[in-house]
């Protein structure tokens, strides 16, 4: 059974499809049933995961396409470019304001993450780990690694946060009272990097825009601060 | 033969951003870089929205698409989280929720404080004329 289930998935074909399959099924069902708690992201991965796990397919099949797909994250990450280009007037009225959101927001997230693990009484490493888990996977992962930190942490760490923050913005920015598009988008970028903006791109061209450049800003922030952790 | 043409312009300023990112002394991630690329040579004209417009838009909205493999990564270390499971999502939510307010908060102060000394700025020169 083990080794027919093996034969059937070791194709990259099997991943892709999966994916493509299950994402389509939840993005219709959030259309139909209009709830934010049916993120299809998130409930993608659930199923995924579950449907790897229930009929034994090894993980290294599913990422035979699966890597296929993630290798599309550069471009993904590199076009919202022409977002931050469409927005150009925005952003040169609000440089400053983006600016400092991004230096406040890399602080609060990196001190919050320190303080909450000394409280929990966390090791070094589960602690450093945690600390970039605001920004982008592969900053997150090198600041990780420099600080001594457990790598593969840091990875669910990032993938979590920004399903919380692409899952929660909506609620937050009413919550939190946040009017301006500018200040939604760029507080949802700088807390939950690329997963988040997914969210902040269906909002509006500005939140999408603004969270995009709150990626690259505060990934070149939480780099600078973490070189004074060491 | 259009779209593929945009798909390869695309990957051309990705794998440029690679090299990049190789060659640098720090760690920043080629991806971060390729935007920066993209953004400048949108900028100085070298390129056209329109040159990679439909690529863009088909990237950006399947973006979240493109993550479920990254998030179906983390099964491989569901043992590590699950000794600290309960910290590891108190802190992911607590700090994310946190640092969203002080972001957008800062944003809105900032820009409040700066409409303000504009206007006062221009009070001042309405006097002085």
């Amino acid at each position: 059974m083990e080794n027919w289930i093996d034969i059937l998935t070791k194709t990259p074909l099997f991943g892709i499809t999966l994916t493509i399959f299950v994402y389509a099924f939840f993005v219709w069902l959030q259309k139909k049933l209009r709830s934010p708690l049916l993120n299809p992201l998130m409930w993608t991965v659930a199923a995924v995961i579950s449907i790897l796990l229930l009929c034994r397919v090894p993980l290294e099949n599913y990422e035979l396409g699966g890597d296929i797909i993630g290798m599309f994250l550069s471009p993904a990450t590199a076009v919202l470019a022409v977002s931050i280009y469409n927005q150009l007037a925005t952003l040169k009225k609000n440089l400053i304001p983006v600016v400092a959101g991004c230096l406040a927001g890399a602080v609060t997230s990196i001190g919050s993450v320190i303080v909450m693990s000394k409280l929990f009484g966390l090791d070094k490493a589960m602690q450093n780990a945690l600390t970039p888990k605001s920004v982008t996977t592969p900053i997150a992962m090198a600041v990780s690694e420099q600080l001594g930190g457990i790598v593969p942490i840091t990875v669910a760490a990032v993938v979590v946060t920004g399903i919380i923050g692409c899952v929660a913005a909506p609620l937050m920015i009413r919550v939190f009272f946040v009017k301006e598009p500018v200040a939604a988008g760029v507080a949802i970028g700088a807390c939950s990097h690329a997963l988040g903006t997914t969210k902040a791109i269906e909002l509006s061209e500005t939140h999408g825009a603004m969270s995009g450049i709150a990626i690259g800003l505060s990934g070149i922030i939480t780099v600078l601060i973490c070189l004074f952790l060491q | 033969m259009k779209i593929l043409l945009q798909i390869g312009i695309v990957f051309l300023v990705c794998l440029v951003g690679e090299w990049i990112s190789a060659v640098l002394p720090f760690a920043f991630p080629g991806s971060v870089i390729a935007m920066i690329l993209l953004f400048l040579l949108l900028l100085c004209k070298v390129l056209k929205v329109e040159h990679i417009e439909q690529k863009a838009s088909f990237v950006l909205n399947n973006m979240a698409f493109f993550f479920i493999p990254a998030g179906v990564g983390m099964m491989e270390y569901f043992d590590v989280l699950g000794t600290y499971l309960v910290p590891f999502l108190v802190i992911c939510t607590v700090s994310t929720v946190l640092t969203f307010a002080v972001t957008a908060w800062t944003v809105t102060g900032v820009m409040r404080l700066q409409t303000w000394i504009l206007s006062r700025k221009e009070k001042q020169n309405g006097k002085l004329d």
